[in-house]
């Protein structure tokens, strides 16, 4: 286990630093900037969903009184310059470049497609303004399906494209696929679909622009999961060096994979506030939210399993259409990630993987939280059918698939080492919690009285950040971090990270606390300002091993430095000096203590030789150590009503292995909300469009989140098994929630509708649909 | 545009909004008081719940003009003296909340569901607190947090 220092904050359910400001009002996020001089920015949206634009009239808004300026496309084509997609830039998308405007110019992609932006004296006055944009269009047809969209006769969204494929066709294979398949006791296939759904944070994007002309500096406050790609989003299409925009960010009212860099809408109204010199602030609605902010998951798999009759899952054959909407995203970059993912924690020696990306007339597709999650749908799903059909327990069938953890470990087929896996321990936790047999004779006594409980398991592992592995998926890359101490006496540490909900200023300062002997209010992470921390980006659930890491490695190094200071000062060697409580003394001899405040203080102010560093500050970086896999058992019992086709979650449990834990409440709190959403995901959430290409769910009345009577109190349970690292063991558990929840969840009302020999090959499961599964199966099964 | 007065946090406060002026945007643009927030502006989600003459309302769907003559409670008037209501610390020591931004219009709404049903258990707190949405807890830390909150209110009295 990592072992830090004697009188420990990590590990404990510190409260948060971050509660007082939040629960008095006093947090302060994008919207609550307030600039003098400030302009409010509304955009003109398309009502269509794949239509030429013939021309725009802004001449009427223009002269409403209160309206500063409308911008055209044309008009923001002039004043700014071609640019990638910031994370896309990052990382690199697959597939062929789509060439568009920042607006609309030649037509527009979906409903909700930005073609003009007005900029009026308040946000009532904008949209006052944008009713009086007159926009001609001239319909085409709207692309709507992935088949669509595969057809070489539907019209190419990108008219530099030819046709509408995001990420050609491709084909890989990991082990002896054809012979696996041909060896096989039995092959079984599936098609399965996962539902268009979204992050939807409370709070939606946006931005204040504010561009100081003299100067030629460009600040941006943001909402943002990294201030250095907005910057980068914000200054490449601005066509400005990247150190003259300036990024800073407050509280942020949640993301999901939502704000990652600068959407069009942002670029839109940085190019606006230098063109009017004169601050802009954009609040998206949350209309605009549900409609354009971008939506994911829209993928089908058609999957074919090579099975043993004893219930051995010796190979998949998977092809994957992922509808990655209208605009290039992180859709392209999924199938990859997905591929890699596949095999999970189970022994499966032969993956054939193919995947193709469509362009629709949807909302673009955008990262949510577990981009890849569907690799652990469609396994444990078919884990599930694959059971059915051979008369397996579901716990039996995945204790005889998972790879034992051996040493060396065994490889995934696709690659990574399968290091510290406690898989196994998770499953069989979960069956003991639940009490397998006792629920099976509760549920046969139940059916008897016509009531449909069902019980769910479903197991995943996910990289965060991964093991050490020279295969793919390769580094772990670097974190970074400044640390200093402050002339008063503060542990200040500058970190890239932007939290969002995930509680860094409490938990990096719990590590750093402990590291460096100071208490806990006494460390100060700074964050939110491109201009003085380093790149960084929050996502991946990097943060616990990555700048957990960084954190508790570069305190070590700011200590080292600080106590060779106060050797000199205190003429004795650094060797003999300890530092606790935020007092410095000779080892043995209390009374020798001064304050690290003194020290930091004498510092500051003293005047030394050039053989004295009184400079208190180091630059850090981490590469993730020997890393390691998050992972666990998830398990649903669901009653179903199979009347009203209305699904109550009886109970859930989670065990969980996310390594060291940091802050127990943090941790579940990520867990918790991640399986509230997959909960969601199920049987509520789903982002629905009509044939034409009209959005169907632009409100919540539509668009149906879960609330406080739809989410049951969750058990968790945390197994801390396999410490691979001799120092950072702290691992993400930021997505696993959302990735294990759905299959967990329709595993369950899978089981609690057996007796009507219902198969579920999809995701979304609202009452409507239960009863549509009920009414269409076949008792026979 | 209109002139009125109301009370808010305790203090008498004038405006003039436009009729058409959300008392939302009127707290958080014309009164700076932007810890009330607003996230759907249709009714459903609950961020901008304050409390109105006792009563929780969503600030997002009653105009300005409607509060005039009205006593109007934010989240800023819960810890005016500095020391955090029973609800607010029960909620810190709970870990109730995440990003933040639903945090005041479950604070208001439990404040004003406490008020009224100080003895009230899980399953009728749930209810309560059943149009307010939170993306980011699973609801929980939330509930843990009135609950703890109604246990120290029921102690002290």
């Amino acid at each position: 286990m990592t072992a830090i220092a004697a009188e420990r904050y990590t590990g404990a359910s510190i409260k948060r630093s971050e509660d007082p400001r939040i629960l008095t009002g006093a947090g302060r996020y994008v919207d609550d900037i307030k600039l003098p001089g400030m302009l409010h920015a509304a955009f003109v949206r398309s009502p269509m969903a794949h239509a030429r634009v013939l021309s725009v009239d802004a001449s009427a808004a223009q002269e409403l009184p209160g309206v500063v300026a409308v911008l055209t496309g044309a008009d923001l084509d002039a004043i700014t310059v071609p640019a990638p997609d910031p994370l896309l830039a990052l990382i690199g998308g697959a597939g062929p470049t789509a060439e568009f405007t920042l607006l609309a110019t030649d037509k527009v992609r979906l409903v909700g497609d930005p073609v003009a932006i007005v900029i009026a004296e308040s946000r009532y006055l904008a949209e006052d303004g944008c009713e009086l944009v007159e926009v001609d269009y001239d319909d085409l047809p709207p692309v709507m399906s992935a088949d669509f969209a595969l057809d070489p006769s539907s019209p190419p969204l990108f008219a530099n494209l030819g046709d509408n494929i995001s990420r050609p066709h491709s084909r890989n294979e990991f082990g002896e696929v054809a012979s696996t398949f041909a060896n096989a006791d039995r092959i079984m296939d599936f098609h399965i679909d996962v539902h268009r759904h979204q992050n939807v944070p409370m709070e939606g994007r946006g931005c204040v622009a504010s561009y100081d002309a003299d100067l030629g500096l460009m600040t941006f406050y943001a909402a943002t999961q990294s201030v250095h790609l907005t910057r980068n989003g914000v200054a490449t299409r601005l066509g400005m060096e990247p150190d003259k925009v300036r990024v800073l960010a407050g509280d942020i009212g949640g993301s999901f994979g939502l704000k990652i860099g600068a959407s069009r809408e942002e670029q839109a109204v940085a190019a606006a506030s230098r063109h009017l010199g004169r601050p802009v602030k954009w609040v998206e609605d949350r209309g605009e939210n549900l409609t354009v902010s971008g939506q994911a998951r829209e993928e089908s798999f058609d999957v074919q399993a090579a099975i043993s009759n004893d219930g051995d899952l010796l190979g998949l054959d998977v092809k994957m259409v992922i509808d990655t909407g209208a605009y290039p995203g992180m859709g392209t970059m999924v199938p990859a990630i997905i591929e890699g993912m596949l095999p999970g924690p189970y022994k499966l020696a032969a993956l054939g993987f193919e995947s193709t990306g469509v362009i629709t007339n949807k909302a673009t597709y955008v990262a949510y939280r577990g981009p890849w999650a569907s690799e652990t749908f469609i396994r444990e799903r078919i884990l599930d059918l694959i059971a059915k059909d051979l008369g397996l327990d579901p716990v039996e069938i995945r204790l005889r698939n998972v790879a034992p953890r051996t040493d060396p470990p065994a490889m995934m087929i696709t690659g990574r080492p399968l290091a510290g896996t406690t898989t196994k321990e998770s499953l069989e936790r979960v069956a003991e919690l639940v009490d397998l047999p006792a629920f099976r004779r509760r549920q046969a006594a139940a059916r008897e009285q016509g009531r449909y409980l069902g019980i769910g398991v479903a197991t995943f592992i996910e990289a965060a950040p991964g093991p050490r592995s020279e295969g793919p998926g390769g580094a772990l890359g670097m974190e970074s971090m400044r640390l200093r101490l402050t002339e008063d006496g503060i542990v200040e540490l500058f970190t890239g990270q932007m939290p969002h909900g995930q509680s860094h200023q409490t938990t990096l300062a719990q590590i750093a606390a402990d590291e460096f002997g100071v208490p806990f209010e006494q460390v100060r992470v700074v964050v939110g300002d491109s201009d003085v921390v380093p790149f960084g980006l929050t996502g991946g659930s990097r943060s616990a091993t990555m700048t957990g890491g960084v954190t508790l490695h570069g305190t070590r190094q700011l200590k080292a430095k600080v106590l060779d200071f106060a050797a000199h000062l205190m003429e004795v060697s650094a060797q003999d000096l300890v530092i606790s409580d935020g007092n410095v003394w000779v080892r043995g001899d209390p009374a020798s203590a001064i304050t690290v405040s003194e020290v930091a203080g004498r510092a500051a102010a003293g005047q030394f030789g050039a053989d004295v560093d009184a400079d208190l500050e180091v630059e850090a970086t981490f590469d993730g150590g020997q890393g390691g896999w998050s992972g666990g058992t998830h398990c649903a019992i669901v009653d179903v009503d199979a009347e009203t086709g209305l699904v109550k979650v009886e109970r859930y449990v989670a065990v969980e292995d996310c390594g060291a834990l940091i802050n127990p409440a943090v941790v579940e709190g990520q867990i918790r909300g991640g399986i509230a959403q997959g909960i969601g995901a199920v049987l509520l959430e789903r982002s629905a469009y009509s044939e034409d290409g009209s959005f169907q769910s632009a409100t919540f009345m539509d668009y149906l989140m879960p609330t406080a009577c739809d989410i049951p109190r969750i058990e968790i349970e945390h197994l801390e098994t396999v410490p691979l690292d001799a120092d950072v063991n702290f691992r993400g558990v930021g997505e696993g929630g959302m990735i294990v929840a759905p299959p967990t969840l329709v595993n369950a009302i899978e089981d609690a509708l057996s007796p009507f020999g219902v198969r579920i090959y999809e995701q979304h499961l609202p009452p409507a649909r239960i009863l549509e599964l009920i009414a269409a199966a076949d008792p026979g099964q | 545009m209109a002139d009125i007065t109301l009370t808010v946090n305790g203090a008498m406060r004038t405006g003039s909004p436009e009729a058409r002026k959300t008392l939302a945007d009127f707290l958080r643009d014309d009164l700076d008081l932007t810890g009330t927030h607003v996230g759907c502006e249709h009714g459903v989600c609950g961020a901008c719940t304050v409390i109105v003459d006792g009563r929780p309302v969503r600030s997002c769907l009653m105009l300005a003009i409607q509060a005039a003559g009205s006593e109007v409670t934010t989240i800023e008037g819960l810890a005016s003296d500095g020391e955090l209501s029973t609800l607010q610390q029960a909620m810190w020591d709970s870990h109730s909340f995440q990003c933040g931004f639903c945090t005041p219009g479950f604070v208001m709404q439990a404040t004003a569901f406490l008020s009224d049903h100080p003895d009230a258990g899980e399953q009728q707190i749930r209810e309560a607190l059943s149009g307010n949405i939170c993306r980011c807890t699973g609801y929980q830390s939330i509930i843990d947090g009135v609950l703890l909150a109604a246990e120290r209110a029921r102690e002290l009295s």
